[in-house]
């Protein structure tokens, strides 16, 4: 073929149309993956409290996520992901109709980016955080609270899987747009 | 997109000079749409060649930060003068594991991106090329997640120890560590610019791997 010649392209969908949709169905349904597993981070955070039967003079006898400010952080992150995941639904479903949509999918990149950093940010630092409450840290005389807030510290921590399960998912899905941009496709 | 005028003239004449020979161009009538394809409309990948450009100087500027971050926070040690009984007198970054985790997770940084410059140098030198730029894009993806894990998890410590935490009564150990503290923040901010030019890589990678 001469470059410059004119090319004719069928409505019937080829192949690689073909693995561009079934690229961008991959894509929605990871989103949906993405939005159920933050969401149930941010409840499973948010809802965690244990009051223990007795008072010492040292320690309080209540425990909440909005009295460790990285877990405070953790919860709003994961809340502000799920909400962008739920917003970009809607382009998701535009790059399966129309599968040639270059200019929407950078976009997509970049604020998925934007929020993976975010996500990882807020799962780490919450990370960090319960590391340190199971462990705690002799150097600079911080006490392990879990041997008292256990319970706490089991949601604590199982909260923490979704968070990453969502963290996977933003990985898979720049991969996938980025898999789907150089393709050629028969909508422009 | 840059469409070539000539061609497009040429593919106009064609069809009323010569009616029988070259069937392609005869059997269309008015010339409709010209379909710029890669070798019209971008031969030479100009601006592909930029981003590369931009991709290589962004790369260099990620190496100075994540070097800066892991040495800074490796080689920090104080030891106060004095003693006391209740806090130990020395810290230094291998006595909380965030801390620890952080230097690992710059220096696999740091590795990658002297590793990468050759792959950005083939991205500039073919900027048509999609599998090098496609593994940049993914590796770089997984290194804004590592990178932005190491920091957050420091600087969540950080944030403790500056602050402590009445709740679980934990103190706030910098008003002891004063140079401790001020040279592991100094530390964590250049991992956040070290995650956000990841970020701007991605997007390039991103906006240089669409087909014209």
């Amino acid at each position: 073929m001469k470059p410059g010649a004119l090319e004719f392209r069928g409505s019937t969908s080829t192949p690689k149309n073909g693995v561009n949709r079934g690229v961008s169905v991959l894509d929605f349904v990871l989103r949906l993956v993405g939005i159920i597993a933050t969401l149930a981070s941010a409840i499973t955070m948010a809802t965690t409290y244990e009051t223990l039967p007795f008072a010492t003079r040292f320690i309080r006898f209540r425990a909440e996520y909005n009295d460790l400010p990285s877990l405070t952080f953790f919860v709003a992150a994961n809340s502000v992901v799920c909400a962008y995941l739920f917003l970009s639904l809607a382009l998701s479903i535009l790059h399966i109709v129309r599968s040639g949509a270059r200019g929407s999918r950078i976009i997509l990149v970049l604020f998925d980016t934007v929020m993976l950093g975010l996500l990882t940010g807020g799962a780490s630092a919450a990370a960090a955080i319960v590391y340190l409450a199971h462990k705690g840290n002799s150097r600079a005389n911080w006490l392990a609270i879990c041997r008292q807030f256990n319970s706490f510290c089991e949601r604590v921590s199982g909260s923490l899987i979704g968070s990453f399960v969502g963290i996977s998912v933003f990985v898979l899905l720049i991969i996938l747009s980025a898999v789907a941009l150089p393709r050629r496709s028969s909508h422009h | 997109m840059a469409i070539n005028i000539n061609e497009t003239k040429s593919a106009e004449i064609k069809p009323s000079k010569s009616k029988s020979g070259k069937g392609k161009a005869a059997a269309l009538g008015p010339p409709i749409i010209v379909a710029a394809t890669k070798a019209t409309s971008d031969p030479k990948g100009g601006w592909k060649r930029g981003v590369g450009i931009f991709d290589f100087v962004l790369r260099l500027a990620a190496i100075g930060a994540a070097l800066a971050a892991t040495a800074t926070m490796g080689t920090t040690d104080q030891t106060l003068p004095f003693f006391t009984q209740f806090l130990q007198f020395q810290a230094s970054y291998d006595d909380l594991p965030a801390f620890t985790y952080f230097v690992i997770a710059n220096g696999v940084a740091s590795a990658y991106l002297v590793l990468s410059l050759p792959f950005s140098i083939v991205c500039i030198v073919r900027p048509h090329v999609v599998g090098a730029r496609l593994l940049l894009l993914i590796l770089d993806t997984v290194m804004v997640a590592l990178t932005t894990s190491g920091a957050a998890a420091a600087a969540s410590i950080v944030y403790l120890a500056h602050n402590g935490n009445p709740n679980t009564n934990w103190n706030a150990i910098c008003q002891q560590f004063n140079d401790f503290c001020q040279r592991v923040s100094g530390a964590v901010v250049a991992s956040f610019i070290t995650a956000l030019i990841f970020v701007f890589l991605v997007v390039l990678s991103a906006v240089a791997l669409r087909r014209n």
